[in-house]
């Protein structure tokens, strides 16, 4: 008895996924407007993940102070980390709303920008997930390169994406100091 | 009209397999087998399969034991071309990217193998509902193949929202009506093989099994023949800036 209420508990949760999905996926068909790209400080952000940086601090820093000023960077890091990974979700839904594009080099475009985007989506999760074990031990390091990479690499998709589409207008996901 | 073999019954059972057998011959002919090969067997040889069994079970001269050695052997074939079929939507999702194809790939075999070890635990603790070997063990793998199947599933569903990857029609219809399908039937089945319910109950759960699978079908009509709407183009609002600086700032960071 325990073992059929378990199962059934299981499939009207996975029930209610499938029709959330649907639904969700109906609203989006309907609204086509997407959440603006939040533009990134990504030379903060550099200066953020920079090794070298946490090399120097440790070295002028008390052990107890490091520790407190580099879980500040962490969340900083952290804070980026989330934006980047949220941009990285629009950019998806813009790349995929120009696949359907007639033009061969717009749909390339498309397609490489998408997978930029995913994989960028993917590193922020698991650099999110190592920047919290190493908020909980400083001295882990922020592992965050391949956020970095990731991002980089989604500029350029994102930008050549915009040059075909629209020549005139351009896009932006990084701020310019 | 609730009652085995009734003309409800006769109905439910024939017509979702003709429709779905009509659905994969016109589907074959349009051109989708090179699009939706595994969907195209599926259709076809289940809707076979399940029509063979309908005869046995009406046939007089068929003896029972006949009767469930047809059913094991549908059944065997349709999980079998079912988990083709997922296979089948997990490709034409994931695999265009492969930053996420090769991880997908990865997690679903994972995750694959834990739903196969939860299911063949969760079997070896059913106390079976009847005296009958051969019913017995047919409704634990009944069970048993839906407790895989809305697993793969749902992972598919949550992985893709996830990453927020929009869904392709065929492919979203397809998953859909699976979905919807095996959730029902999961729940049906693991009533049966663990509760032992009367025959009154039992009969009203194969109508409830043979009317969802005729809504799937259904779904799997209106997804693969009725044409959706043109895709619209993205209304982001694009934030103002000098595409030049923009690109030496790009330059910038790409060569520092």
């Amino acid at each position: 008895m325990t073992l059929a209420i378990f199962l059934v508990v299981f499939a009207v949760i996975t029930l209610f996924v499938i029709l959330r999905v649907t639904v969700s996926r109906s609203l989006r068909h309907r609204n086509a407007s997407l959440p603006g790209i939040e533009p990134i400080d990504v030379e903060a952000f550099r200066n953020l993940v920079n090794p070298a940086e946490d090399e120097y601090l440790h070295r002028r820093l008390p052990s107890a102070e490091f520790r407190r000023v580099q879980r500040e960077r962490l969340r900083a890091a952290a804070a980026y980390i989330r934006v980047a990974g949220r941009n990285a979700t629009v950019l998806v839904a813009v790349g995929q709303a120009a696949l359907a594009s007639s033009d061969e080099k717009t749909e390339e475009a498309a397609r490489q920008l998408v997978d930029s985007a995913l994989l960028l989506r993917r590193n922020t999760s698991f650099a999110l997930l190592r920047i919290n074990l190493a908020i909980a031990w400083p001295s882990l390091g922020l592992a965050a390169a391949p956020v970095l990479l990731g991002y980089e690499r989604l500029n350029s998709c994102a930008m050549l994406l915009g040059r075909l589409q629209n020549p005139t207008v351009p896009i932006r996901i990084s701020s310019v100091s | 009209m609730l009652q085995a073999h009734s003309f409800l019954w006769n109905y439910l059972w024939v017509a979702p397999n003709l429709l779905v057998f009509s659905l994969g011959i016109l589907l074959w002919k349009r051109g989708f087998s090179r699009i939706l090969p595994s969907f195209l067997a599926f259709a076809i040889l289940t809707a076979v399969g399940d029509l063979a069994t309908f005869l046995a079970d009406v046939i007089p001269s068929v003896a029972p034991e006949t009767f469930w050695r047809f059913f094991w052997a549908e059944l065997l074939l349709e999980s079998l071309l079912k988990f083709l079929v997922i296979g089948e939507v997990f490709s034409r999702v994931f695999s265009p990217y492969p930053s996420i194809g090769r991880l997908g790939k990865v997690l679903v075999s994972g995750f694959g193998a834990l739903l196969v070890l939860v299911a063949a635990v969760i079997a070896g603790f059913a106390k079976g509902d009847s005296v009958i070997h051969i019913i017995a063990t047919a409704h634990l793998l009944e069970q048993t193949v839906f407790i895989i199947e809305s697993g793969l599933i749902i992972f598919l569903f949550l992985f893709a929202a996830y990453f927020h990857l929009s869904w392709d029609r065929l492919s979203f219809g397809i998953l859909f009506g699976l979905g919807i399908s095996s959730c029902e039937h999961l729940a049906t089945w693991a009533i049966i093989a663990n509760t032992s319910p009367s025959e009154h109950v039992r009969t009203l759960f194969a109508f409830l099994n043979m009317a969802t699978y005729h809504v799937a079908v259904l779904t799997w009509f209106y997804y693969l023949l009725v044409p959706g709407k043109a895709p619209e183009k993205s209304m982001i609002r694009l934030p103002e800036n000098n595409l030049a600086v923009w690109n030496r700032e790009v330059e910038r960071l790409l060569h520092p």
